[in-house]
């Protein structure tokens, strides 16, 4: 099965969270875990970016690319970029690989290239 | 509610201290507690951010009181992030207000250069959201450096301005003797000259290595009481006369408009109400500038300018020392040094410095109403305090 990231629909009044929160920022009432999971679109917008010198210890890489991402259902989240030379407002398209390798661990995110 | 005053302050050098936490923490009580002239306390918060994790110590506000030889007053530490500064002040604060503590000794405490300057900041990044921003290796530095891609889009911010706020703070520091940078810097040297890309790299795109507070070690103290322990140990009688406090989404993408920092907004309205103040009537602030554009955001957040306009005032010299309302006099975090948890200890024991005319070579005149802004996270949780000076 492909691997998703998923938003969290409030069951009662459908607004929309990324990440997971306990209790609906709308409606405020949801307050036992009725969410339904629902997959975050991988295409979208690059809102903002930047590429990361000074890394935490876990990464073996010279530089990291992040960027936030308005998808095209209006949510954003944020990202590794794989692009080389990324701009604001550039289509991409997001992918679920492993963002962060630590020793019995493996952490899955979305990785964005460009569209 | 009762009036609260700042009877003593103390601070230690920032820099790299070959000292043990607790032992950091209590130079700058000793001398708080020797400026205000007492050698007991009722009730002790120690603030701090990252010692369980960098330093392997818990429970640090007992080993404080015990080595200050305070006990059995009450002790506890608080750790809210880059935010605990001020969140133990407002801790404080609300047991002398409350009428349950007299007297209240407030300390900020980090050591940090015990770690290498990756796993401090790993340490720092610990406070991002642990699934949607930790896992990616977001830091402190790339969310700053995001946020200020948008603001250069938006206002026209430009890397020459988040210079102007680093060489501002960097050399104000020089004023300061207990600042961690002592090395005048200038623009030609960190953005003209051609040399300036090797003495300036980036850290995180668009941010250099001079748009960063550096990693400090340090601590800094002050010691709230009521009105009458105040006139009765007859120090000069600075007020806090506002506290606020508000927070923001913990993860940043989640913001409706990426560029407001509406804890910062919201902490310093609320502070100013309680206050009775309004922005015009600040002398001297103390922002958190751990990032240049920091300082430029804030300054609009706050209500100093209007939002867009905070690197216009920077250019017109607004924030400078003599201009409308000086900024960072001190040095700020990025002259001073950040010591995570005593940074806004340290803002206070500047601001006071201030008010009691202290202040030598950086003292701005006549200052009488002083501001703190305290920020935490990624502008998740902001404590702002207000201090007036009584005659």
């Amino acid at each position: 099965m492909a691997r998703e990231i998923y938003a969290y629909k409030c069951r009662l009044c459908d607004t929309m969270h990324y990440p997971f929160r306990m209790v609906c920022k709308n409606c405020k009432q949801n307050d036992f875990f009725e969410f339904d999971t629902v997959p975050l679109p991988r295409d979208g917008k690059l809102l903002t970016f930047t590429r990361v010198y000074n890394l935490p210890p876990q990464y073996e890489v010279p530089t990291l690319g992040l960027g936030i991402v308005e998808l095209e259902n209006g949510m954003r989240m944020l990202g590794q970029l794989d692009i080389d030379e990324p701009k604001a407002g550039m289509a991409v398209k997001g992918s679920v690989e492993v963002v962060r390798e630590e020793t019995y661990d493996d952490f899955y995110g979305m990785v964005f290239r460009s569209a | 509610m009762r009036d609260v005053y700042v009877a003593g302050i103390g601070i230690t050098t920032f820099t790299r201290l070959e000292f043990a936490l607790s032992e950091i923490a209590s130079y700058a009580s000793m001398m708080a507690l020797k400026d205000a002239g007492i050698t007991e306390v009722d009730q002790v918060y120690v603030a701090n951010m990252g010692a369980p994790r960098v330093n392997h110590q818990t429970a640090l506000a007992s080993a404080v009181v015990d080595s200050l030889s305070l006990t059995p007053a009450g002790a506890a530490a608080i750790e809210n992030g880059p935010a605990s500064g001020g969140s133990a002040i407002k801790a404080g604060f609300q047991a002398v207000a409350s009428g349950m503590d007299d007297v209240v000794l407030v300390v900020g405490v980090e050591r940090m250069r015990e770690v290498n300057g990756l796993e401090a900041t790993d340490f720092i990044a610990t406070l991002t959201h642990p699934i949607a921003e930790y896992i990616y290796g977001v830091t402190l530095p790339a969310h700053a450096a995001m946020f200020t891609r948008l603001y250069m889009d938006k206002y026209g911010v430009t890397e020459r301005h988040l210079a102007m706020v680093g060489v501002k703070n960097q050399n104000a520091a020089l004023n300061n003797e207990w600042a961690h940078l002592q090395q005048e810097i200038s623009l030609e040297g960190i953005l003209d000259s051609p040399e300036a890309m090797t003495n300036n790299p980036y850290v995180a795109e668009p941010l250099r290595f001079f748009d960063a507070c550096p990693v400090s070690d340090g601590g800094a103290a002050i010691i709230l009481v009521s009105e009458e322990k105040a006139k009765e140990l007859g120090r000069p009688m600075i007020k806090i006369s506002g506290v606020g406090q508000a927070t923001d989404t913990h993860a940043v993408h989640e913001r409706e408009e990426p560029t407001d920092l509406l804890a910062v907004r919201k902490a310093a309205a609320d502070a100013f109400e309680m206050a009775g103040l309004t922005p015009d009537d600040v002398d001297v602030a103390e922002l958190h500038d751990a990032f240049t554009i920091l300082e430029i955001a804030e300054s609009e957040e706050v209500g100093f300018f209007p939002k867009g306009e905070g690197h216009l005032a920077l250019e017109r010299g607004d924030t400078a020392l003599g201009g409308k309302i000086p900024i960072n006099v001190g040095g700020g975090l990025k002259g001073r040094g950040h010591p995570v948890g005593a940074t806004g200890v340290a803002q206070a024991w500047e601001i006071v410095t201030q008010l009691r005319g202290d202040g030598g070579d950086r003292q701005v005149e006549d200052a009488s109403v002083g501001f703190t802004c305290n920020f935490g996270g990624f502008g998740n949780n902001v404590v702002c305090l207000t201090f007036e000076k009584e005659a």
